[in-house]
């Protein structure tokens, strides 16, 4: 089995935390959060596959975080500045992409740990999707 | 392949199953959200009453005030529109402006009664503000313009003192809201005026009219000024009453109107 190398290690996990570090930068804008760890995938392009291939998943599941991201954003905009009206739907929106941006939260973190001890980990849906894309 | 589409279809559906459940959910209810909104808008309105009271005169007097809550009163009913809710303010100015404020305060400047030619075109000035109530623009260009927790620190007496306040109020009283707001009020306003029986022509009219005046005059026309475009404003309104069946009655008894002009001139 191949076992990365620290500096490897390091920047694998180094993609995940992209996300985590935009994340407070990038409140409540969610683009930042992807242009983040697009341009961090984007530098490591040429980096070993270990670390090209966690860049990769850690960018596959922000660019599906901005779809449902960007229309809570729009909605909020549009209650604040246009013509919409709080509601349950809304309210119940906002919850759900919460939950969904706490369990990628926590997965991120929690990957961004193995990943830095050289352990790959492999998400549901994203990593073979990762898979498809990213060859040795 | 096939795995990573059930995948991303069960990811998707996982969503929009979740998101299904919550919207059901009364959150509005639970949080009192109406509530809590309704409260502090009507905090505000009175705040912003009170600081504008205090440095203009209200009239009181019925010969003045009655024949306009008369208009006002007509253009409610006619449009479901709970009339006890609306707190109508004459305040006597030579300024020719009127204006709305949270908890459906209208406030109207005797300046702007007397430029009226006609009982139809202070409807619909009257209209055009209690549109900017009843569409919710009144909260939304505070919110945009003083921000939300300018706003509900001057409700709890926290942060922003009275200069906070009189400057909110004074954005209120003088400037217009975006062309976008401005165009619904217009619209609703006509639609307002044709279902309470009242030609909206008179209103496009004083439109035109007043952004005719002389520049000496312009000081005074605080309505006019700070909503641009009276022209374009007046165009659009009759371009949409023209599709408009209007069975235009006075609402007003005859010589009303004229009465109330006198009243205004002889007002001490």
């Amino acid at each position: 089995m191949y076992q990365p190398g620290d500096h490897e290690a390091e920047k694998a996990s180094n993609s995940y935390l992209m996300s985590l570090i935009a994340v407070m930068g990038g409140l409540p804008f969610p683009i930042i959060n992807l242009l983040a760890t697009l341009i961090f995938y984007l530098g490591n392009r040429n980096a070993p596959f270990f670390v090209r291939w966690h860049c990769t998943q850690a960018l596959l599941s922000q660019v599906s975080l901005l779809f449902m991201n960007s229309i809570g954003f729009w909605w909020t905009v549009s209650i604040i500045f246009g013509s919409e009206t709080l509601n349950n739907a809304y309210i119940g929106y906002i919850i759900t992409a919460f939950t969904f941006n706490l369990i990628e939260f926590v997965a991120t973190i929690y990957t961004a740990v193995a990943t830095r001890k050289g352990k790959h980990v492999k998400w549901w849906f994203y990593g073979d999707i990762t898979d498809m894309i990213c060859k040795l | 392949m096939n795995k990573i589409i059930v995948q991303g279809i069960l990811i998707v559906g996982s969503f929009f199953a979740t998101w299904f459940v919550l919207k059901n959910i009364d959150w509005m209810g639970i949080f009192k959200i109406e509530n809590a909104t309704k409260k502090t808008e009507e905090k505000l309105g009175d705040l912003f009453w009170e600081m504008i009271n205090k440095s203009e005169h209200e009239i009181k007097k019925v010969d003045i005030t009655a024949p306009i809550d008369s208009l006002l009163r007509k253009i409610c009913t006619e449009n479901g529109i709970d009339k006890s809710t609306v707190k109508l303010h004459v305040v006597k100015s030579d300024d020719v402006n009127a204006f709305a404020l949270p908890n459906k305060h209208l406030v109207l400047y005797t300046g702007l009664v007397a430029s009226a030619e006609n009982e139809a075109a202070l409807s619909g000035v009257m209209g055009h503000e209690l549109a900017h109530i009843e569409l919710n623009h009144v909260m939304k260009k505070l919110i945009k313009e003083v921000g939300l927790s300018v706003l509900i620190s001057m409700t709890t007496g926290n942060g922003a003192g009275s200069e906070g306040i009189q400057k909110a109020a004074s954005m209120l009283s003088s400037s217009a809201y975006d062309r976008k707001l401005e165009k619904e009020a217009d619209i609703k306003a006509v639609d307002y005026l044709v279902k309470a029986n009242i030609d909206p022509g008179p209103f496009a009219d004083f439109l035109y009219t007043i952004s005719d005046k002389q520049p000496d005059f312009v000081k005074h026309l605080t309505w006019i000024s700070t909503h641009p475009d009276s022209k374009d404003r007046a165009a659009y309104i009759i371009e949409y009453s023209r599709e408009k069946d209007v069975n235009a009655e006075p609402v007003l008894s005859p010589g009303s109107w004229d009465k109330l002009k006198d009243a205004l001139r002889n007002y001490e």
